[in-house]
């Protein structure tokens, strides 16, 4: 584990840096990034994530307002249980553990990697209000996809750089997302 | 005997392979053509020679960008470049596995966020592992994001043009 002493950087601009260069913050910054904090940032992700699935829907007539509502509390809670179960099962078949990374320190470093996916989703929800359009698969699952940037570093530096297991790992935490989201949304509406 | 199977030093024993990274580039070009209304056979063949000659594009500017801006590391290892690229390369491989099942199993035909992120994610990772061999500076990861969003964007419009 990367025990240099980090800056004093702002939470907000450690969020930021994860999506520019997610291998530098996660050697460097993450030891003074609460895992609370980053779990909020991954929950209000998957929130407007999945309340633009939920807007999609209404607007398709396929869904009422409280169905929109009960996604988007979906969202929430895919975003904070679901991120940091998928942290805790990454966290024990990397063997992390016996590498000095806590459980803590992989949840919050996991979590926060969905800082990108938080940008891609504002800027859909803003679109989706704005314009009435249909921006979950445009931005929620584009934000999905950059957030793998920062997961396939976490689990590089996890697993003591594996690349075979980092890339196996990362292609399943992808398709569970996405399948997932798809499955939620489904049953949802 | 190599004793650590799957461990990022390891390709440099076998020498570098780039033929993943042509073979993803390959997928990328025959699943595009999914997001038409129609799946013909001349799109597929326009689309796998872009998706190769971006492919071919992406690897050698990536090599010739690390060459050119670690002049003293490639006196000294003159094959770090290449490997570099040969190992980041590797990581459009989730992506690819991830947009082959979007398609087949989530029935989506938006292939082209999926090649985007795969071609600028393994970019940023073959900077990374150039630093790792030597290389100095953030300018290692800067420029391959760059040439990755550049070539992604092209890509994106020449797809969008496909007869």
């Amino acid at each position: 584990m990367n025990t240099a002493a980090p800056m004093d950087i702002p939470r907000w601009k450690t969020a930021l840096n994860m999506m520019i260069n997610p291998g530098e913050v996660i050697k460097t910054q993450m030891t003074k990034i609460p895992w609370p904090y980053s779990v909020m940032v991954s929950g209000l992700s998957f929130t407007l994530f999945f309340l633009q699935t939920g807007l999609d829907l209404l607007r398709n007539g396929q869904v009422g307002v409280s169905t929109v509502i009960l996604i988007t509390m979906l969202g929430l809670l895919y975003g904070t249980a679901g991120i940091a179960l998928l942290a805790v099962m990454v966290w024990a078949l990397s063997q992390a553990e016996q590498r000095g990374y806590t459980l803590e320190w992989a949840i919050s470093t996991f979590a926060l990697g969905y800082s990108a996916t938080f940008v891609y989703a504002l800027s859909g929800l803003i679109f989706s209000l704005a314009f009435g359009w249909k921006t979950a698969v445009a931005f929620g699952v584009t934000g999905v996809l950059w957030a793998l940037r920062p997961t396939l570093y976490t689990i590089k530096q996890m697993s003591g750089e594996r690349v075979a297991f980092s890339i196996a790992m990362t292609t399943l935490c992808g398709a569970i997302l996405l399948v997932g989201w798809a499955v939620l949304g489904k049953f949802a509406g | 005997m190599e004793t650590r199977l799957g461990y990022a030093g390891g390709a440099g024993v076998d020498g570098v392979k780039l033929w993943p990274a042509y073979l993803c580039f390959i997928i990328f070009g025959v699943l595009i053509p999914f997001s038409r209304p129609e799946y013909k056979v001349t799109t597929v063949i326009y689309s796998l020679i872009i998706a190769v000659v971006v492919g071919l594009l992406a690897v050698n500017l990536l090599i010739l960008a690390f060459n050119s801006g670690n002049a003293e590391l490639r006196q000294t290892d003159g094959g770090f470049a290449r490997e570099a690229v040969g190992t980041g390369m590797l990581f459009m491989i989730p992506f690819t596995a991830l947009a082959i099942m979007a398609l087949a199993l989530l029935g989506w035909n938006a292939i082209m966020p999926f090649a985007s992120a795969a071609i600028t994610t393994a970019a940023a990772t073959a900077g990374t592992e150039a630093m790792k061999r030597g290389a100095q500076g953030v300018k290692n990861v800067m420029i391959p994001t760059l040439v990755a969003i550049v070539l992604s964007t092209v890509w994106m419009m020449l797809t969008s043009i496909l007869p």
